[in-house]
């Protein structure tokens, strides 16, 4: 049927405008979820690797600071330590600033304590005003004598800068955006180039400096400027450039002067800074001369106070030996900066954390090749996805998401715990959610419209399906009015009566009967039945009766001669190989003589007038269109009067009911022994389709029922 | 329903097993006919075993029929063989008896048509 439904027109017509509705091919296009999928994947991938706009630095360092959070460093070696100008110091030794005698005191100190080397977080920019000849000036009622005086004295500044010569001092120094007045500070570090580093290095035209005095007794100096981000310490640089020559941080500095290196050797690349060298050991920067420090939290063990240095009662192995970092944490000095931690600790802090990290090997890295390989896992797990969601549940495909999210966040978790390298696993989970949203929203949106299209046209294969069966209907009914009815044929005949039934199965089969007058006196009817059903047997039927009409018409009384003439007539109309079982009589009602002619029917069967005794006329031939030429020929018999015929197709037998049970000849035989007497043909008609029904009881007729009932002389 | 066929000589026995109804009719008829090309007068006879055919209706009964048309321009014969009670009283309503020869058994029908097929069942 189905078949027969799509070649309809109809079905065609209701599909073609949705084509219309589907609108430009681009706008088609972009709905397939794969190619959406595609376009959408390449869009990110190419962004994240060729992009870098603040959302994604943004991103990207917030789950950095989630690696920290999450696995934050333990402090495995003590290499610096911090000399703090603390409350305690504060408290002891009055308000910073102090006089540089005061902190000459404290390096002198502290020289005995024998440090590798110290560096120094304060900027001493400015000639101390406590000086004596500073008082001089600032009070002239003192007299010339005692300001003479005063002013041969050692400034302050002299003094600290004599304390600092007694030491490896690393100064602090600030890189500034502002040309400063005077000569611009150096560092005492020479630098072994491989490479040009400078075109790469954050550019500090100046720096501010201690003053001179002080600047010239240190040994050397360092960058204090540290790489804060969004308010939070990650990256600090270990080299910079000031008026265009390579500049160390203090951290940095503070090492080589400790370890008594003349020189850095620094190997810049084609990408940038690839390594810098102290000696024997070896830091591999990002290409910009940074590091990323991997913090860990504040830790009181790395201060020692400057109130208890100078008073001589600091353990000497904790300066000993050390790298010390001189600064302020006391109040009113506070130097404080947020770490990826989520806490904050002193400037001077990170510089040390610096240290640890360099001592330790375990600096962080963002190397080269981390956002290539993030841009390929993008590419590859997308495509994995383009792939699969549209061919997948959104189950399955969510356990694929799933898995490779877990997967990359894991490959980021191990990279940083294991080899310190930054990998950047947010980004391409956001990209690759994005595409599986962008995927599974197109995916669905396309099997929600392929659905409807199903649906479309199921409803239009439905309307076809049902004009099919009005076409059937309309066969049905031209079939059924095609066939006699008695009341109208018989109306006022009183000298036999004879009603028939056509029981019509769900599919139109191809059951047929006819009766007429031959002469004033003989009784022509017949039953028959087609071979199959359907449009076939239904036509085929029509043709047989009346082929048998017009070969009746032509050769009765002679019923063999009928029935064979009839023979090679539908035999030749028979394109479809079907074949017809019929049995036809003829009653010669004024005598009752009763001939017949079977063609492979079911036998007719003469029913008693006081009902009951059944007697079989089993005279038959082979089927219509199976033998050709085969010589039917007409059998006799005799009817009482009272007494009836009755005919059935073989739908009677085979009836059948839902327990897949057949009505059988038997019961068929039964029911016509117990046939009370003197019923009419109709109620005799009605008597067996009664039973029937009974029997079938509501399963559905496979095949029509056909009874024709003929009594003699009217009861 | 099942079609199988077994070759004694010149003589193909087809065995048909389970209902033939309106459903299976063509089904039947696709297992049937391949067997039948070479059913010609000199060449393969044919006997059909119905002995374990339950049921066959009038669509059943239109593939024998267009079965016995196929060979019998050829002059190949058909026939068939051990009938069940059901079978054979639909055989004998539509007269499908006057359309095939019909034996109570497959020796019978070799016997008939081929001494050398049937020589060939009793030595083994």
């Amino acid at each position: 049927m189905s078949v027969v439904a799509r070649g309809w027109p109809g079905n065609a017509v209701s599909i073609r405008p949705q084509t219309a509705v589907e609108g430009t091919a681009w706008s088609a296009w972009l709905r397939r979820p794969r190619f959406l999928g595609a376009v959408l994947l390449v869009i990110l991938a190419g962004v994240h690797h060729f992009a870098d706009t603040p959302l994604q630095s943004w991103l990207r360092n917030a789950w950095f600071d989630a690696y920290q959070a999450m696995m934050p460093r333990s402090r495995v070696s003590a290499p610096a330590v911090i000399v703090a100008v603390d409350e305690k110091s504060l408290a002891q030794l009055g308000q910073w600033p102090w006089p540089r005698t005061l902190v000459a005191r404290v390096f002198e100190r502290l020289a005995e304590y024998r440090p590798l080397a110290v560096g120094v977080d304060v900027i001493f920019a400015e000639p101390d005003r406590l000086s004596p000849g500073a008082i001089a000036e600032l009070h002239p009622q003192i007299g010339s004598a005692l300001a003479l005086q005063l002013k041969s004295l050692l400034s302050n500044d002299e003094v600290l800068a004599a304390a600092i010569k007694r030491l490896p001092v690393v100064l602090g120094v600030a890189g500034t955006y502002e040309r400063a007045e005077g000569a611009v500070p150096r560092s005492a570090a020479s630098f072994r180039l491989q490479g040009d580093p400078l075109p790469i290095l954050r550019h500090f035209p100046s720096a501010l400096a201690s003053t001179e005095t002080i600047d010239a007794a240190a040994t050397s100096r360092g960058l204090l400027n540290a790489d804060v981000r969004h308010g939070v310490v990650r990256r600090v640089p270990l080299l910079a450039a000031v008026a265009n020559t390579p500049f160390p941080s203090l951290s940095l500095e503070t090492l080589r002067v400790g370890v008594r290196e003349a020189a850095f050797v620094i190997r810049t690349g084609a990408h940038g800074i690839e390594s810098i060298e102290i000696g024997d050991a070896r830091i591999r920067p990002d290409a910009d001369g940074h590091i990323w420090v991997r913090f860990g939290p504040h830790d009181p063990a790395r201060f020692v106070s400057a109130a208890d240095v100078l008073a001589g009662t600091v353990d000497a192995e904790r300066i000993a030996g050390k790298l010390v970092l001189f600064g302020g944490t006391g109040m009113g000095l506070v130097d404080l900066q947020a770490t990826p931690l989520g806490d904050h600790i002193y400037g001077i802090e990170v510089h040390a954390q610096v240290l640890e990290n360099i001592f330790d090997g375990n600096l962080l890295g963002r190397p080269r090749w981390a956002r290539w390989a993030e841009t390929a896992l993008i590419v590859v797990l997308g495509a994995l996805l383009v792939f699969a969601v549209p061919a997948l549940s959104p189950a399955r495909s969510s356990l694929i998401l799933g898995a490779a999210t877990g997967g990359l966040l894991l490959l980021g978790m191990a990279l940083y715990r294991y080899t310190g390298v930054l990998f950047d696993a947010a980004a391409p989970v956001i990209d690759l959610n994005l595409v599986f949203g962008g995927l599974l929203r197109t995916t669905l949106a396309e099997s929600a419209r392929q659905r409807e299209r199903l649906q479309r046209e199921l409803q239009a294969e439905r309307e076809a399906a049902a004009r099919m069966a009005g076409e059937l209907e309309a066969a049905r009914r031209v079939q059924i009015g095609m066939l006699p009815v008695p009341a109208l044929a018989f109306g006022d005949e009183r000298r036999f009566d004879l009603h028939a039934s056509m029981e019509p199965a769900r599919e139109v089969g191809g059951d047929l009967y006819d009766f007429y007058m031959i002469g004033k006196s003989r009784l022509f009817f017949m039953v028959g039945d087609v071979s199959g059903k359907g449009m076939p047997a239904s036509i085929f039927m029509a043709l047989s009766k009346a082929l048998y009409k017009s070969a009746a018409l032509r050769s009765l009384p002679d019923l063999g001669r009928t029935m064979a003439e009839a023979n090679v007539e539908i035999t030749r109309e028979n394109p479809e190989l079907l074949f017809v079982t019929l049995v036809a009589c003829m009653l010669d009602v004024e005598t009752g003589e009763l001939a017949y002619c079977n063609a492979g029917h079911e036998p007719p069967q003469q029913i008693g007038a006081g009902g009951g005794s059944v007697r079989q006329l089993k005279a038959a031939g082979p089927p219509l269109c199976t033998l050709e030429n085969y010589p039917y020929a007409a059998a006799h018999a005799r009817m009482a009067r009272g007494e009836s015929l009755i005919l059935v197709s073989d739908g009677v037998a085979e009836a059948m009911n839902s327990a897949g049970e057949l009505f059988g000849r038997a019961r068929l035989d039964r029911l016509l022994a117990k046939m009370p007497a003197g019923l009419s043909a109709a109620e005799q008609v009605e008597a067996v389709n009664d039973e029937v029904r009974r029997f079938s009881a509501g399963a559905e007729m496979a095949d029509d029922v056909t009874v024709l009932v003929v009594r003699w002389a009217r009861a | 329903m099942q079609v199988s066929a077994v070759r004694y000589s010149d003589v193909l026995v087809v065995a048909v097993k389970g209902r033939i109804d309106y459903m299976n009719a063509e089904e039947f008829k696709a297992a049937l006919l391949p067997h039948l090309v070479n059913c010609a007068a000199g060449r393969d006879q044919i006997v059909l075993d119905l002995s374990r055919l339950e049921y066959v209706s009038s669509a059943g009964l239109r593939v024998l029929m267009i079965a016995a048309k196929e060979v019998r321009p050829r002059k190949g014969r058909l026939v068939a063989v051990s009938l069940q009670p059901v079978v054979r009283e639909i055989f004998e309503i539509s007269r499908f008896t006057l359309v095939f020869d019909v034996f109570d058994s497959v020796q019978d029908a070799l016997r008939a048509l081929s001494p050398k097929a049937a020589a060939m069942t009793h030595t083994g």
